[in-house]
């Protein structure tokens, strides 16, 4: 491995692609953060399972797909409710219990993750599965500089949609109102009516259902493994760390993750890029540790 | 004697005596050479359950990448036992170099020729780099979860480095040097009774010294500060500063794991560095009792002895029992079975308040 091969001069059509797969990678930093996000902010949990979430959610397409036939768009929905059901369990079960050790809710999921990989491993094997790319997605496009797959064009559309509708039921409508009144302070959230453990469990099951969604997607996108989960959770993590807590701070910082990890690359190579970019977060955080954006609320 | 046994300094010492004389006699018990390398591995993984609980159970942060501190260790004595086997004159660069197309021996690897320099970087260059990465986290205030993200990022990070600089690190594969680590001029065969004592010297002295150190002013400042640090710092106590020397520490114990690692498996690979290895030293610490040194060493030892003997069948289920295990413990016995233990030893002397001591909740 000479210089050369290690650094990759500017060139401009091949760079502003490189911006273009930026915004592919935005998308999908978005989508597997955004379950996270919500439910860090309202919950202050951090969900070590989350990346397991995303690969039940692969796999859930995966059956529906593959041995009842379903149709890819009708897996979306179906992955969402089949992960809120499992996560509203788990919340019921497991997290309910430790709202007042947060780091212990850490250590929690992650054990969960274990039983959760192995036990997809036991059922499914450990070999690749996929899930098919319907018929109208499998395309390329190709303009110029601009290459970029049908399914990938797909899930930034997805990643807009998604945004949009989280924006929706967060800001316009009671149940949003509410949640964001336990996001800013659960007690006296508590003290105007409102049932905060109710809201939990929600947010929770809405939360992993989005994750849910996120691993329809990106079993389209790659192949199905039982720890296919790991290679999202710590970007996701990243995305809601630097972005804070709110819906506007995961946009604007899975946008900058995803634009600047593409730039890297361009120059480096992935590997790098991914040193480089983790270095550079842990340094943003010494000097912003509440992320970029804090909408007013309590930081846990 | 009143009160709780557990609490009582001197029984604590004893108990951590009697421990330490029964794994130093094991060598006396188990002469097959096979079993006690699997010994001297599980005191190793012992030694990091130690970084993680103090600076987890006393110290309140939740580190989830004591791997980079024990995977740097292990690469730094990996480099210093390859340089060894090489020869300056005629063979002066290590072969997975050559089949990666480097002519030149890299510089970076250029020190591990000297024993001693080698050594002292494998554990100097990771307690420096805990210092300064503490030193960054801890004077932003960064706290609990976030602690907890920032150090499994920078794992991350560094296994992706070490998985890539495959002329460097020889990738994937790892480094394999090929003769026992030599140092006064005796080899030690990682199959003896010597390298498994070398195991045990290690975990006593570190063991001890930390338990020492947490019985000073230090100590008691550090363990007030978990349980309060706005409390502690408006005492006047810098708190970033007793964070950063904390963390150090750990760092620098988990160091001395690594190296003890590579001594006794002669390989090392980027598994040092992956997720799993950094939280399953948090499980360790955890099932054993997070707030007792000895407890985690003991939650080690038992964790990989059930691991390896758990039988052939069970190898398939045994992550989804250690996560069931680690979940109940997490609900249950948030104090680990020391703290079950401490709660029984209260019961008996009776003392009722057997499980309301010094070790509060992390928050």
């Amino acid at each position: 491995m000479s210089i050369h091969d290690f650094w990759t001069p500017f060139s401009l059509y091949p760079f502003l692609n490189a911006l273009f797969i930026g915004i592919s990678l935005a998308s999908i930093f978005f989508i597997a953060a955004l379950g996270l996000t919500i439910i860090y902010g309202a919950m202050g949990v951090i969900n070590m399972a989350h990346g397991e979430f995303i690969m039940l959610g692969a796999y859930t397409t995966y059956v529906f797909q593959q041995f009842l036939g379903v149709p890819f768009l009708l897996c979306l929905p179906i992955a969402f409710i089949v992960l809120a059901l499992i996560g509203w369990a788990i919340e019921r079960g497991i997290i309910r219990t430790l709202y007042q050790r947060p780091l212990d809710t850490l250590l929690a999921t992650w054990g969960l993750s274990l039983i959760l990989i192995q036990g997809i491993r036991l059922i499914f094997g450990g070999q690749p599965k996929y899930v098919a790319v319907p018929k109208f997605l499998d395309f390329q496009i190709e303009a110029n500089f601009i290459h970029l797959s049908g399914v990938r064009l797909f899930i930034i559309i997805f990643a807009i949609l998604i945004g949009a509708a989280t924006w929706f039921l967060l800001y316009k409508t009671t149940l949003g109102v509410r949640v964001r009144a336990v996001m800013q302070d659960k007690e006296m959230a508590a003290s105007f009516g409102i049932d905060a453990n109710k809201i939990y469990s929600i947010t929770f099951a809405y939360g992993a259902g989005l994750a849910g969604v996120a691993g329809a997607l990106f079993g389209a996108l790659k192949t199905l493994f039982p720890d296919m989960g790991s290679g999202y959770i710590v970007e996701a993590f990243l995305v809601v760390v630097v972005g804070g807590i709110g819906l506007v701070g995961s946009m604007f910082s899975s946008g900058i993750l995803g634009e600047l990890s593409s730039i890297f690359s361009y120059f480096t190579n992935e590997t790098f890029a991914r040193f480089i970019l983790f270095t550079l977060i842990v340094v943003f955080l010494r000097f912003r540790p509440q992320g970029l954006i804090t909408e007013g609320a309590t930081r846990r | 004697m009143n009160g709780n046994l557990y609490h009582n300094r001197k029984a604590q010492w004893a108990i951590y005596i009697v421990v330490f004389v029964l794994l130093a006699l094991v060598p006396f018990v188990f002469d097959n050479p096979f079993n006690l390398n699997q010994f001297a591995r599980y005191l190793i993984f012992s030694i990091t359950a130690v970084s993680v609980s103090l600076v987890w159970g006393y110290g309140g942060i939740l580190s989830l990448g004591q791997g980079i501190a024990f995977g740097m260790g292990a690469y730094g004595m990996a480099a210093t036992m390859q340089m060894q086997f090489q020869d300056p004159e005629n063979d002066p660069i290590p072969t997975f170099m050559l089949t990666n197309e480097l002519e030149k021996l890299p510089l970076v690897w250029e020190p591990f020729w000297s024993t001693p320099i080698g050594l002292a970087l494998a554990l100097g260059v990771p307690t420096l780099f805990f210092l300064f990465f503490g030193y960054m986290m801890f004077q932003a205030r960064v706290v609990g979860v976030f602690v907890a993200i920032m150090t499994l990022a920078m794992l991350a990070a560094w296994y992706s480095v070490v998985y890539d600089m495959q002329p460097f690190t020889a990738g994937f594969n790892g480094i394999s040097p090929p003769n026992a680590f030599e140092i006064f001029g005796t080899s030690i065969d990682p199959y003896s009774a010597t390298a498994y004592w070398i195991c045990v010297a290690f975990l006593v002295i570190l063991t001890l010294s930390t338990k020492f150190l947490l019985g000073t002013k230090f100590g008691l400042i550090v363990q007030a500060m978990r349980d309060d640090p706005e409390r502690a710092r408006f005492l006047g106590y810098s708190v970033a500063y007793y964070q950063t020397v904390l963390f150090t520490i750990s760092g620098f114990i988990a160091a001395c794991a690594g190296i003890l690692w590579v001594m006794v498996t002669q390989y090392v690979s980027p598994t040092s560095m992956e997720i799993m290895l950094s939280i399953s030293m948090v499980i360790w610490a955890a099932v054993g009792g997070r707030s007792s040194l000895l407890g985690a060493i003991i939650g080690a030892f038992l964790i990989n002895l059930g691991q390896s003997y758990a039988g052939d069948e069970f190898q398939q289920h045994w992550l989804i029992i250690l996560g069931v295990v680690f979940v109940i413990v997490v609900l249950f016995l948030p104090k680990g079975l020391t703290g079950l233990f401490e709660s029984i030893l209260g019961k008996f002397s009776g003392n009722k308040n057997g499980a309301d001591s010094s070790t509060g909740q992390n928050s």
